[in-house]
C-alpha cells in the first residue's frame, strides 16, 4: 500500500515535471510570437493536455494518501481556491475603479499567483497538523 | 478530544511507525493523531481499536467541554 502510494505520488511529480516543461516553452515561443498562427494554436494547447493530466494523476495520488494527508491537500485546494478568487474580485472591482496594472496581473501572472496561494495553504495546513 | 494511544503504545512496546505501517498510515500522520491536532475517521479509529485489542470508547474520550 505504502509503495503505491510513493509510485502514484511520484508519477503526479513526473507529470508536473511535464506540465512545466511544455508550459514554459509554450508560452515563450507565443510571447515572442516565433511560429505561425496555425502552430502557434496546437502549441497553446499542448501544455493545456499536459496540465489535464497532471491533475488526472494529482487526483489519483490523492485517492491513495492517508486521511491526514487528504485533509492538508483539501485545506491547501481550499486555501489556494478562496485566495485566487479574492485576487480576481479585487482586480476586477479595480478595473472598475480604473486602477489596474495588467503587466502585473494579467492571465499569465493569475496562473503564477494561483500556484503560490495554493503552496501558501499547503504550508499552513501542514503546519496546522504537523505533518 | 483526547485519547490514549500513546499509553497504550508503550503497553505493546511499539514506536509510531510501528503502529502506523499496522493501521496503514503515514508516521508523521499518526503523530497529529495522538497530540489532538487530527481527529482520525471511525474506519481508522476501529483500525487502530483493533490493533490493540481494545475499543475505541479506551483509546478516545470526549473532553470535558464536549460532553
Amino acid at each position: 500500500m505504502e509503495r503505491s502510494e510513493k509510485n502514484v505520488s511520484r508519477n503526479s511529480v513526473i507529470f508536473a515535471l511535464v506540465y512545466g516543461a511544455t508550459y514554459l516553452p509554450a508560452a515563450l515561443l507565443l510571447k515572442h510570437q516565433m511560429v505561425s498562427k496555425p502552430l502557434s494554436l496546437v502549441i497553446a494547447i499542448v501544455p493545456i493536455a499536459t496540465f489535464a493530466f497532471y491533475i488526472l494523476k494529482l487526483i489519483r495520488a490523492f485517492s491513495v494518501m492517508d486521511e491526514v494527508k487528504q485533509r492538508v491537500q483539501l485545506e491547501a485546494v481550499v486555501i489556494g481556491f478562496s485566495l485566487t478568487a479574492m485576487l480576481v474580485m479585487l482586480l476586477f472591482l479595480l478595473e472598475l475603479c480604473g486602477v489596474s496594472n495588467p503587466g502585473w496581473f494579467g492571465y499569465g501572472h493569475l496562473v503564477g499567483y494561483c500556484w503560490i496561494f495554493y503552496f501558501i495553504g499547503w504550508f499552513i495546513s501542514k503546519k496546522k497538523y504537523g505533518v | 478530544m483526547k485519547n490514549t494511544i500513546k499509553v497504550e503504545r508503550a503497553k505493546k512496546n511499539w514506536t509510531q511507525a510501528d503502529l502506523a505501517k499496522e493501521i496503514g498510515i503515514s508516521r508523521q500522520g499518526l503523530n497529529s493523531i495522538e497530540t489532538g491536532k487530527f481527529i482520525p475517521s471511525t474506519v481508522l479509529a476501529l483500525r487502530m481499536a483493533k490493533a490493540f485489542n481494545t475499543t475505541v470508547e479506551v483509546l478516545f474520550q470526549l473532553d470535558d467541554k464536549e460532553q
